[in-house]
């Protein structure tokens, strides 16, 4: 874990603390549906880090009434404590989730 | 000396060019070491028209013994169930198919046309091509479900797209050296001794099947193909990791997620756009979860997995 990762993570909590909205609804029903939010997010600029965390539906906390949260998905890489989806790729928390979440 | 027939129907000839691919025993080998003697077979043969024809009607008539006949490729009943889109020796294949099933002491179906219509049985099936004993998942395909060869077994399946070559010899040799009865097939009458264990079962990437790593993108050696990448090894039933293509790889420790080709829906979702080379998920979960796992316990093993993920199953370990 750099330190770089560090101070983006940090960044990225206090986004979404100060109130950041995200799109956390609707929650890809399939892979399709996922595939539509990929390309969006594909077609972002690799330095607009809101507008990433706005289309994926960023949120600090457990999501849903499964409370679902990063630590599950499959995209997580727990030590690290990254999000490795390539069209993401960024440095999160576990308790955090957004509607890119897979198991 | 057993006597072998090879014809192809709705093929692309995949099963032929991996049988040539056979090491130990080579399809020379069959020949030389093992008392095969092939009558005729589409890229060995060296007869041709009439010459055929008579090989075919010797068969049938049991002027010659036929003992095991290979059939490669669907079933082709169009147009309107006359055959005629694959004509061969003068009249529709299927036509020689049926008289040589009923002919052959034994019958071998390889390939996945030949054992369930494979692609060309995709929707909406325009050559209305089936399989020997079955049309996908269900019993009964070109010669019903009743069928036996003279020897008393139903059609020997042998899925696959191709099938390896080892399945094909194996098969073939323990046919001709007698050993037939201890063929023990399963609902799809495939031999069990290749179809009962899983693509998954030796596979490399088992350790990050484990704690649930993912791979993203294709040419990543790290992670699992079954997450993100549509790969159906936990699903399907095959010894590709057991039994090495080339003696040395496989789909998967290649990199390639597996098709699932020796299952009778295969190609799945009927090539759907949007299905290959994609996991098809139902609110952020797998559609098809791995054999015998249900979607509750599916979930509970994820957390568990990810908490219990050691560091080194997030790096790659390969190392050039």
């Amino acid at each position: 874990m750099s330190n770089d990762d560090d101070a983006l993570r940090d960044r990225i909590g206090r986004l979404m603390a100060n109130g950041l909205v995200t799109k956390t609804e609707p929650f890809p029903e399939n892979n399709i549906e996922f595939e539509k939010v990929l390309d969006e997010l594909r077609d972002v600029a690799p330095d607009s880090l809101e507008e990433k965390l706005i289309i994926s539906g960023f949120v600090d906390k457990p999501y849903g009434e499964d409370e679902q949260r990063c630590l599950e998905c499959m995209y997580y890489l727990v030590h690290r404590k990254w999000c490795d989806l390539p069209e993401l790729a960024v440095p999160v928390e576990a308790e955090w989730w957004c509607r890119l979440w897979r198991i | 000396m057993a006597n072998i027939l090879w014809l192809q129907g709705g093929a692309c000839s995949g099963n032929t060019m991996s049988f040539l691919n056979a090491e130990e025993p080579s399809a020379c080998d069959l020949v030389t070491d093992f008392g095969m003697n092939i009558l005729w077979q589409p890229s060995l043969g060296v007869e041709l028209g009439d010459d055929v024809k008579n090989i075919l009607k010797n068969c049938i008539s049991g002027e010659t013994k036929l003992d095991i006949f290979v059939f490669e490729g669907s079933v082709v009943n169009a147009p309107n169930g006359s055959g005629e889109w694959n004509r061969f020796c003068g009249r529709p294949m299927k036509e020689w198919v049926r008289e040589l099933c009923d002919a052959a002491d034994f019958v071998v179906a390889l390939g996945d046309c030949a054992t369930w219509g494979g692609i060309p049985a995709t929707a909406p099936n325009p050559s209305e091509s089936e399989g020997l004993q079955f049309l996908k998942r269900a019993n009964g395909g070109f010669l019903g479900a009743d069928f036996k060869g003279k020897a008393g077994l139903p059609v020997i399946n042998i899925p696959g797209c191709p099938a390896h070559p080892d399945w094909v010899t194996q098969i073939l040799v323990a046919i001709a050296t007698g050993r037939a009865g201890d063929l023990a097939l399963d609902e799809f009458q495939r031999p069990k001794t290749f179809f009962q264990s899983f693509t998954q079962t030796g596979c490399t990437r088992n350790m990050h099947f484990a704690y649930k790593v993912s791979t993203t993108e294709f040419g990543q050696r790290k992670g699992c193909l079954f997450y993100d990448l549509g790969c159906r090894g936990p699903m399907t039933h095959s010894p590709c990791n057991r039994i090495l293509w080339n003696r040395v790889s496989s789909k998967t420790r290649a990199g390639m997620p597996c098709l699932g080709c020796t299952e009778p829906e295969f190609p799945f979702f009927d090539l759907a756009p949007g299905t290959v080379f994609k996991t098809q998920t139902v609110m952020g979960v797998p559609k098809d979860l791995p054999t015998g796992v249900d979607k509750k316990g599916y979930i509970k093993l994820t957390g568990a997995a990810k908490a219990a993920m050691p560091a080194w199953a997030e790096q790659d370990i390969f190392v050039v």
